[in-house]
């Protein structure tokens, strides 16, 4: 191909990123002028539930994911108890809350150690004044804070172990709540893991309380802090950032969108919404569709209420497994960013006053988010009864409609869930990722990645260009969920 | 000179000696070997000349195998496996990207031609060609043939890769199979489980690294070691089956009591595995499904896992109380506790006969009631 005309790259296989990816770049001088994301991988988890029994459905649809599988467990549960009507004890309530906070302050630990910050440890960087701190800290398989990142997970997983059993895939949770009671022994227990992850996170990730980086206000006060904290990992990260411009980096313009997290009587700690680019809007999804127009996918653009899952593989136009969902005809961005914004936390509402949705503002969140969820987590385990009842029983449904919305470390997941004559007649999901890496749709509109990718950097000798690693690795994508 | 292996791994990997040893003695646990093949897997592991290549491949899968072994503890997986083989390809952990990884993929093929251990996470979808799963272009049944060429070892971790797991479940839409349904000319251990428990994956590993070859298995492909007894046999409710006392639903009386989930659909007697002997998630007892309330659901199982509805009762194929218990006095239910059943049939010497009788009512009891 010469020089002028416009390159094409196809980067993938991805590593360091949950299941398989392929992003196919068109270039034009030596920047991205246009991507296409696809999933390339596809099981058909809709169709298998199907006709099965609604209780099934508590065993099947977790197992789309194994590493937000507490997510998609209580989606599944959310749906079934609004199709049965049935609301979960206050014990319940709490363990729910524990589950899904420990997972998803889990994944944040694991995505920034363990597949975000190893790539400034890129030969590319070698010239780079805190390239020596980034390969002591986290060169893959044996940088300090990596292998440390891995022990805490498998330590503060036993979280899991006391609520659900196994992890992934736990059966515990239910639509009326947990099936496993917590006695006094075991709620100290939790108390105690939850002190040793904050421990850890405070004495390596920050080098300072959770509430000092929870408290944070604005763009200088991210900058104090990383002064200040210089020592802790989180300031390493803000000092790569500003010398690679990371702000700049894999801009994606919104709207973003939250379905809520964590409710409880007094109201919930991250409140739904949709943020528009300057305020939070009421979250209304009669506008919702998922579009097949670009996925080897049958069928019209649909509420996923009414959705359908047809593969067809003869579409000339289809580059991906992954049908696109749009809200009111709009791509929406999800994730610890949108949530944030969405809850109103001043920085993140300052970073994106400065320069919206990018690489910087998207990792910063999900800091902010560990720092937020662990004081919850700590109250949560101490507020669990032992003597009170944890799950109350199901109650059958014979013809009934469901929507289970979690929030997954990942950002929104929902659960859509038709019954009929005490059979499943339809079950629709839109996972996190299938918001974030969805294909075009319909009006040729690109989805948050596709965006966010144009105009990246890309060397002429870069098989793997590695801004753009940066940019798909800061939406922490999960490929097994997109497509399921 | 003659350095203690041990000592150089411990000092290479920062792990006291004494964890090391007792993660060894786990494993040879977990395997029930005899006493001294403790020492024996801690030799082999530590003084290994050469680490074994090992090639992971992932396909159709939810990365829960994986994930499930990342939380193993003493030591961790990120220490031991990646200091004791040698991971040349795993697509999560694996630091390269694009066509580097799959160029260290072919190296570490090339070079360690008859000698790797191929590991497999996920099932292969076998319709239309296999256009359901394709990595760096290729499908995955393409390659499987191709990695299972020339491996030393081929291990299909989880339900997906041993039989086609969770992708297969009726109507099964992608054609999902097992490893062994693609490499017919070698032999395939399975170690399912949804997902499997971590320990045995890496006894069958140690097994490989200590006797230079796998496990004994079964015609599945399983080990014998983990899939030889039924869960019903071992579960820490079992007393609670024999005494008839049955939780109904979540959260009742029974279910608060920590009593036998088979009449919720728990399907460990019918569920070859040993989750309730060596557990979950590292914090002892009580960390495994029933253990936490929730019925087995098979997931081990060909034909029940995922296929068999999770409220159907499952088929006893034992149905006898040791004979050692005592007679228990049923609180719940109605009629004859089975222990009590098998004590008066002992007595008239026809305990096995009137054993499988119950059990039978049992379900057909509930089959009624069901209807009515």
């Amino acid at each position: 191909m010469s020089g002028a005309a416009p390159a094409r790259r196809i980067v993938g296989p991805f590593n360091r990123v949950e299941g398989d990816l392929e992003v196919h770049l068109d270039l034009d001088r030596g920047r991205i002028a246009s991507a296409r994301v696809n999933a390339p991988l596809f099981r058909g988890f809709e169709t298998m539930l199907d006709g099965k029994p609604p209780s099934d459905a508590l065993v099947l649809a977790p197992r789309i994911c194994g590493i937000c599988s507490v997510a998609q467990s209580q989606a599944t549960a959310k749906a079934l108890a609004a199709a049965m009507g049935l609301a979960i004890p206050d014990n319940g309530r709490r363990a729910f809350h524990l589950l899904l906070g420990a997972e998803n302050a889990a994944d944040h630990l694991v995505h920034f150690h363990l597949f975000f910050m190893p790539d400034f440890t890129h030969a590319a960087y070698a010239g780079r004044p805190w390239h020596g701190r980034a390969l002591q800290r986290f060169q893959p398989g044996a940088g300090q804070a990596l292998v440390a990142a891995a022990r805490l997970r498998a330590r503060f997983f036993q979280v899991m172990g006391i609520l659900a059993g196994k992890w992934p895939h736990s059966l515990a949770l239910q639509p009326g709540g947990s099936s496993k009671p917590v006695d006094r022994g075991e709620r100290s227990r939790l108390r105690a893991l939850v002190a040793e992850f904050r421990a850890h996170v405070e004495e390596h990730l920050f080098t300072a309380p959770l509430e000092a980086f929870a408290d944070l206000a604005d763009r200088s006060d991210l900058a104090r802090f990383a002064a200040r904290h210089a020592g802790g990992d989180a300031a390493l990260f803000l000092t790569i950032a500003a010398d690679l411009g990371l702000a700049e980096l894999g801009r994606a313009p919104g709207p973003a969108l939250s379905y809520g997290a964590y409710a409880e009587a007094e109201g919930a700690l991250l409140p739904a919404g949709l943020w528009d680019g300057k305020a939070v809007r009421p979250l209304d999804l009669a506008g919702l569709v998922e579009d097949p127009a670009h996925a080897w996918m049958a069928g019209a653009a649909l509420h996923p209420g009414q959705g359908e899952t047809r593969p067809d593989l003869a579409k000339p136009q289809a580059y991906s497994w992954c049908k696109a969902p749009r809200l009111n005809g709009q791509p929406v961005e999800v994730g610890a960013l949108a949530r944030q914004l969405i809850a109103g936390h001043p920085l993140i509402r300052a970073l994106w006053a400065d320069r919206g949705s990018n690489v910087e503002s998207r990792v910063v969140a999900r800091l902010l988010e560990i720092a937020r969820l662990v004081p919850a987590l700590e109250r949560w385990a101490a507020e669990l009864e032992p003597d009170r009842p944890f799950c109350h029983p199901a109650v059958p449904i014979e013809t009934a409609q469901g929507v289970g919305l979690v929030e997954a470390a990942r950002g929104g997941l929902g659960h859509w869930l038709t019954v009929e004559d005490g059979r499943i007649a339809r079950y629709q999901i839109i996972a996190p990722t299938t918001w974030n890496f969805s294909p075009r749709d319909g009006a040729g509109m690109p989805g948050p990645l596709e965006q966010a990718l144009v105009g990246v950097p890309v060397g002429n000798d870069e098989a793997t260009p590695i801004a753009v690693q940066h940019v798909v690795r800061s939406f922490d994508p999960c490929m097994v969920c997109t497509v399921h | 000179m003659h350095q203690d292996p041990i000592s150089t791994l411990e000092a290479k990997l920062g792990v006291s000696r004494r964890s090391f040893l007792q993660f060894c003695t786990a494993l040879a646990a977990t395997m029930g070997l005899p006493k001294g093949a403790d020492a024996q897997i801690a030799q082999a592991l530590a003084g290994a000349a050469k680490r074994p290549s090992v090639i992971w491949l992932h396909f159709q899968e939810c990365t829960g195998c994986t994930e499930s072994l990342l939380r193993a503890e003493h030591p961790t997986l990120e220490k031991l496996i990646l200091e004791i083989i040698s991971l040349d390809y795993h697509e999560s952990l694996f630091a390269a990207a694009g066509h580097q990884a799959e160029a260290a993929r072919k190296a570490a093929m090339e070079a360690n031609k008859g000698k790797y251990v191929l590991v497999v996470e996920g099932a292969i979808p076998t319709k239309d060609g296999g256009i359901y799963c394709k990595i760096g272009g290729h499908t995955a049944m393409e390659l499987t043939k191709e990695c299972a060429a020339d491996a030393a070892a081929i291990i299909a971790i989880g339900s997906c890769a041993s039989w086609g797991g969770m992708p297969s479940t009726p109507p099964n839409p992608t054609g999902a199979a097992g490893v062994n349904a693609i490499v017919k000319d070698k032999p395939v251990v399975t170690i399912p489980g949804c997902p499997p428990n971590p320990y045995n994956f890496l006894a069958t590993v140690a097994h490989f690294l200590t006797f230079g070859k796998l496990p004994a298995i079964d015609e599945k492909g399983r080990p014998l070691f983990a899939y030889s007894r039924l869960i019903h046999e071992n579960c820490e409710r079992r007393a609670h089956f024999d005494a008839g006392r049955f939780a109904n639903e979540f959260g009742d009386e029974g279910h608060r009591k920590g009593y036998c989930l088979y009449k919720l659909g728990c399907k460990g007697p019918e569920t070859y595995a040993n989750c309730p002997s060596i557990l979950f998630g590292d914090v002892g007892s009580g960390s495994w499904p029933v253990g936490t309330g929730h019925p087995c659901v098979g997931c081990t199982e060909q034909g029940i896992g995922f296929a068999k509805p999770i409220h159907a009762l499952a088929d006893l194929k034992n149905t006898y109380p040791p004979a050692s218990y005592p007679r228990i006095v049923e609180d719940q239910g109605q009629g004859l506790s089975f222990g009590s059943a098998a004590l008066v049939a002992g007595i008239a010497g026809a305990a096995a006969g009137a054993g499988a009788m119950l059990a039978r009512n049992l379900g057909r009891k509930d089959d009624e009631s069901d209807k009515a």
